[in-house]
């Protein structure tokens, strides 16, 4: 089980840090990550992410739940049971709005909640970063960057050096 | 970063709004003397359109800024600013609304525009406004003493609260003093209330008793919703000009216009909400004396489609679900041109929506088995002219203030908050 996870490397400081992770998007590495205690502003543009794929968890979610309410209650009043109530028709818009308006808003929710999860890759127990003792600092005041094995770039001693080069100290491989 | 930075192309736009608003007034206020003449209502109508869109603009904005004191907002600061300017239009707005109150007191008819005014207008049913059991439940209420008395005390409200918050806010601008905010702050918590009542019987009195036989309790909710989603509209508008055109260029950040975005988005579904809730309430009641309201919005007496079915229509489908889906995304409101053009959408729309509830009415006439007809849409002639008139002059007066103040409030204890505000 020697087969390694990746490379991780420590910064000194936030500025450093940030700077690092421009640096290693822009050396085109994709299978990497950065690691601290406290969020720091900008990280997600330093690292090159794309914008968060959550809405569109919440868009579909909002849409089914309006057309879940609409079909439901067309099913129960119209079409299963036909009921006059207060004489008005079995079926309109205008009084089913508050169950499409509230099934919109829950299933909204389900969708953001599920899609936080999903595009989060939660729940994740285990990560083999925590075998290394250093990178376990990190809930202390540790910065990580840790490039992965599995990224296309990845080469157990260009990458290594690339680390250095950027600025990155206490440099170690961690064993998946 | 005192004088040169002041507004100086603020002049220029000013005496050409200032022209623009003359101009308008003389053309609406001769379409007002013909109506007055005539005993025609419609040209009269204009003028409270025209009046109703700017006020409920800078009421809007009233509000936006004690919301944003109340909550110790510090990232609007330098939006708070451009608010600040727009509420100098509201005394020039109360003495364009005295033509309207001239109406009950000299004018022949007194009923002409808000028909319980006259005890001797006819009502469907053949009745008069005297013999009407409605009328006289309600008269503590409707009656000429006290609108006219509500009329004002409203518009001191209005006037009495931005003038000290503007005071307040221009005084930080020389001597520093933080006082000066938590005054500000101070006011705001009881100015809200205030102009909450104030705006819910400015739309009950000027709106609503249009049709005096209605009955709503969300109209002065649904008011104050057209009211913040009018301003949100102007003011991010108003900032995008600023800041390609004028002194905010490079201080109006990204950040800014996303938060009004947001709030657009929050206001719109706002406003859907009340306008829903409203005919909800009253289409499952299905009581004779709220239903008309609707019934006159959708058919003529005699069961046809109307030409306010139409402009529902287009109020649910343009007032709302374009805007909402558009403001759904981020691109629109981070986007300068999208945003610019959702906001133009709103303002038009919201006109359209107080056509929608000002202009039809039951036009009494004994032709018809019903006795009345539906006064169906359309836009005159004097339409345009109010509201170019009434507008011109409310942007003169935003830029007679941009030219006594600083752009920015400089020593405002929140100020460096907002230069630097990011998402």
């Amino acid at each position: 089980m020697s087969e390694k996870y990746g490379i991780i490397a420590s910064f000194p400081d936030t500025p450093s840090f940030f700077h690092a992770a421009e640096k290693v998007r822009d050396a085109g590495y994709k299978k990497w990550d950065t690691y601290s205690s406290f969020p720091v502003h900008g990280m997600p543009e330093a690292q090159g992410q794309p914008r968060s794929k959550v809405p569109i968890f919440t868009f579909v979610g909002g849409i089914t739940g309006f057309i879940v309410g609409l079909v439901m209650v067309w099913y129960m009043n119209a079409y299963d049971y036909p009921l006059i109530v207060r004489g008005q028709p079995y079926f309109s818009p205008v009084f089913p709005f508050p169950i499409m308006y509230e099934l919109t808003i829950l299933l909204a929710a389900f969708g953001t909640l599920g899609g936080m999860f999903l595009t989060n890759l939660l729940p994740q127990h285990y990560n083999p970063l925590f075998n290394s003792d250093t990178f376990l600092e990190v809930s202390g005041d540790r910065l990580v960057i840790a490039i992965e094995a599995r990224d296309e770039q990845f080469d157990p001693v260009t990458t290594r050096q690339f680390l250095e080069e950027i600025g990155g100290t206490d440099i170690e491989e961690v064993s998946a | 970063m005192i004088s040169d930075t002041k507004n100086t192309q603020g002049n220029k736009v000013g005496m050409i709004a200032l022209i623009a608003g003359i101009v308008g007034i003389v053309i609406a206020l001769f379409g007002f003397k013909q109506g007055w003449d005539a005993g025609e209502v419609r040209p009269i109508m204009s003028w409270l359109i025209a009046l109703g869109f700017w006020l409920s603009i800078v009421v809007g904005m009233l509000f936006l800024v004690q919301i944003w004191y109340v909550f110790h907002a510090r990232w609007p600061t330098i939006i708070r600013r451009q608010c600040e300017h727009c509420m100098a239009a509201l005394p020039y707005l109360l003495l364009l609304f005295l033509p309207l109150l001239a109406i009950p007191i000299f004018h022949e008819n007194a009923g002409l525009l808000w028909k319980w005014m006259d005890g001797n207008n006819a009502m469907p049913g053949q009745i008069t406004v005297a013999g009407d059991p409605l009328y006289d439940w309600k008269s503590p209420y409707l009656n000429i003493e006290f609108f006219a008395a509500r009329a004002v005390g409203i518009f001191l409200v209005f006037i009495g609260i931005a003038a000290l918050l503007r005071k307040w806010s221009f005084d930080t601008d020389t001597t520093g003093n933080v006082a000066n905010t938590h005054r500000a702050r101070r006011l705001s918590a009881l100015g809200l209330f205030l102009c909450a009542i104030g705006a819910t019987l400015a739309s009950i009195d000027w709106f609503k008793s249009l049709e005096y036989h209605w009955f709503s309790t969300m109209y002065g909710v649904w008011f104050f919703a057209a009211c913040m989603r009018a301003a949100l509209a102007s003011i991010i508008i108003l900032c995008v000009i600023l800041a390609a055109k004028g002194y905010l260029k490079g201080i109006l950040k990204q950040a800014h216009r996303y938060d009004i975005g947001c709030m657009m988005l929050a206001f719109t579904v706002f406003w859907a909400y009340i306008s829903f809730s409203q005919y909800f309430l009253i289409y499952s009641a299905n009581i004779p004396e709220e239903v008309f309201w609707y019934n006159i919005r959708e058919k003529n007496y005699n069961g046809d489609l109307n030409s306010w079915w139409w402009v529902s229509m287009g109020l649910i489908f343009g007032h709302f679900l374009t805007p909402f889906l558009l403001l759904l995304w981020y691109k629109t409101k981070v986007v300068m041109w999208r945003t610019v053009v959702v906001a133009v959408w709103i303002l038009a729309f919201h006109l359209l929506d107080l056509y929608w509830n000002i202009i039809p009415g039951k036009v009494v006439t004994m032709d018809t088995t019903e006795g009345y007809l539906v006064r169906q849409f359309s836009i005159t002639v004097y339409d345009v002219a109010a509201l170019i008139g009434i507008g011109g002059i409310c942007i003169f007066a935003m830029c007679r203030s941009m030219k006594k103040a600083e752009p920015i409030p400089v020593r405002d204890p929140n100020i460096l908050t907002s230069l630097n505000y990011t998402e």
